[in-house]
């Protein structure tokens, strides 16, 4: 029983961190259907955003305050990569819209520029941010521990999730976004600037990878590949869940979450992940639009 | 109204239109027709901005648009409705006509005489633009053009794919949207209900027009041999 709560909660617990760095991708992958390969970068520069809060912190406020940081880094690692995303699609992915393996391949190689400034500036020597005061521990139920961190990240999930959905569905914005997504030219016909729409979109799912990095650099040292270590499974997860579909996502990254540890708890870790890679694979050759597919009656669809 | 003066239009690297200028009155109904593939779904396009016109111009109330993207032409009062009708189908029907408010910032309301003239729109508002039939979705494409209250309105083949009985509701709206004013810009390939509704005529043919006038001037049985020779 205990070992059960335990692999449910840890299961759990993975669901949730793959899915907040897959949140970003369903949105510039998904919607846009724009492969950034430098997405995982964004994780990386929030997770070096949070740590240089933290730097900050420690030389301006007495140590009794210090936890106060990470309340500053949250909205800081947003808006890093948030910034950064909107010059990345100004810069480089606007002028390459349509050349999906073009604006792969420039991604890919923004991802190495970035990889490499990281370790120009912070050293190839991971950094360590420390968990503010308030989530370290964890409290003890049925026999076992579910430490706050972790508690922490399937909170931040659920309430980005909702902001995104009310942001989609419940404001202009995201009825505009909906539109150009769903047909870009009419889109503009409707008097909708589609260049902002496409740079805002863009730089929000950048910047929910810049949050997601806020959040795993709690779970372990921040160094330059930070981002390189969730980034496949997010892949897994938006492809695995039907692209295009944010709810799909939620429960991609929830079964590559549970398989992993239920595996996990026969075998070994590398053999979870090949196991894990092998049921994604059998699943998308039977149903290579993933789980949720859009039903649409036209044919290009 | 809308003044076209000699503009080239292109497809990629292909010229579709060649020199093509057309007057568009105010206040009047003016169709193009001619057979396919001579261009004048482009020449609707190169008004909206959606092709590439690298010569000549276009003034919409004497202002000149022809190197504006199509929201800013949108915003100045063109509503379109293409030849695909292009309804949003993962959209609701009401968040369809929502957008049709885009150009004026989002803000105001839907004029209440589209719902006069399309009564169908309020019941289906919460269905999906997508599941609609080809009529359902010609007439929501027209009324969410018009939501902005547009000064011109340009329609792309409004009778394509549609059963005769609504084709004939379609020709009477046009004729009251036309009545309160809003200029009409149509493309067309049914010679027979041009002929009841518009104003002026220009027939195309290879990119360029070869016939102009006023309906009640010409003679239908020499449109119909261009048409069909």
């Amino acid at each position: 029983m205990v070992q059960l709560v335990n692999a449910a909660f840890n299961g759990l617990s993975l669901s949730s961190i793959i899915l907040l760095t897959s949140l970003g991708l369903a949105i510039t992958f998904g919607l846009m259907k724009v492969i950034n390969m430098a997405h995982g970068e964004f994780v990386m520069i929030g997770a070096y955003m949070t740590y240089i809060t933290q730097q900050l912190f420690l030389a301006a406020l007495p140590k009794a305050s210090m936890s106060l940081y990470y309340f500053a880094a949250i909205p800081a690692a947003f808006l890093a990569a948030f910034a950064l995303g909107c010059l990345t699609e100004k810069l480089i992915i606007s002028r390459l819209y349509g050349r999906e393996i073009d604006s792969l391949l420039a991604t890919g190689g923004l991802s190495l520029v970035l990889q490499q400034a990281a370790r120009s500036i912070f050293g190839s020597q991971g950094v360590n941010v420390e968990a503010p005061d308030f989530l370290k521990g964890g409290i003890s139920a049925f026999g076992c521990t579910f430490s706050y961190n972790r508690i922490f990240i399937l909170i931040l999930v659920s309430a980005t999730l909702l902001a995104i959905w009310i942001l989609i569905y419940k404001t202009k914005f995201g009825s505009h976004m909906r539109a150009v997504m769903q047909n870009r030219p009419m889109a503009q016909c409707m008097g909708i600037n589609s260049r902002r729409v496409d740079n805002i979109t863009f730089g929000i799912g950048s910047g929910l990878a810049g949050l997601a990095g806020c959040s795993v650099a709690l779970l372990g040292s921040v160094d330059s590949t930070a981002g390189q270590s969730y980034i496949v499974n997010s892949f897994m997860a938006v492809v695995l869940g039907g692209v295009g579909k944010i709810a799909g996502t939620v429960v991609g990254s929830a079964i590559i979450g549970f398989s992993g540890i239920a595996v996990e708890s026969f075998t070994s870790s590398s053999i979870a992940k090949a196991i894990v890679l092998i049921i994604i694979i059998v699943f998308l050759q039977r149903k290579p639009q993933g789980l949720f597919t859009i039903r649409s009656r036209s044919l290009d669809e | 109204m809308l003044e076209v003066t000699s503009i080239d239009a292109y497809y990629g690297e292909g010229r579709i239109i060649h020199g093509l200028s057309l007057s568009v009155p105010k206040g009047k109904i003016v169709s193009l027709i001619g057979r396919n593939g001579v261009g004048k779904s482009t020449a609707l396009k190169s008004v909206m901005g959606l092709v590439k016109t690298p010569r000549g111009s276009i003034k919409l109330d004497g202002r000149e648009i022809v190197k504006m993207p199509p929201y800013g032409r949108a915003k100045l009062g063109i509503g379109y409705v293409p030849q695909g009708r292009d309804i949003f189908p993962q959209m609701t029907v009401q968040e369809n006509l929502d957008l049709g408010l885009a150009p004026k910032g989002g803000a105001g309301k839907i004029p209440d005489y589209i719902f006069e003239l399309f009564p169908m729109l309020p019941k289906f508002s919460k269905r999906k633009g997508g599941d609609l039939s080809g009529g359902q979705q010609q007439q929501l494409a027209i009324a969410r053009a018009l939501a902005a209250e547009p000064k011109i309105l340009i329609l792309d083949e409004p009778t394509e794919g549609i059963q005769p009985s609504i084709i004939k509701d379609i020709g009477a709206a046009i004729r009251k949207i036309s009545s309160r004013g809003i200029t009409v810009l149509m493309v067309e390939q049914y010679l027979d209900f041009v002929m009841g509704i518009s104003d002026n005529l220009h027939v195309m043919e290879k990119g360029r027009i070869i016939l102009s006038g006023a309906v009640k001037d010409l003679d239908s049985q020499k449109v119909q041999k261009i048409l069909t020779n």
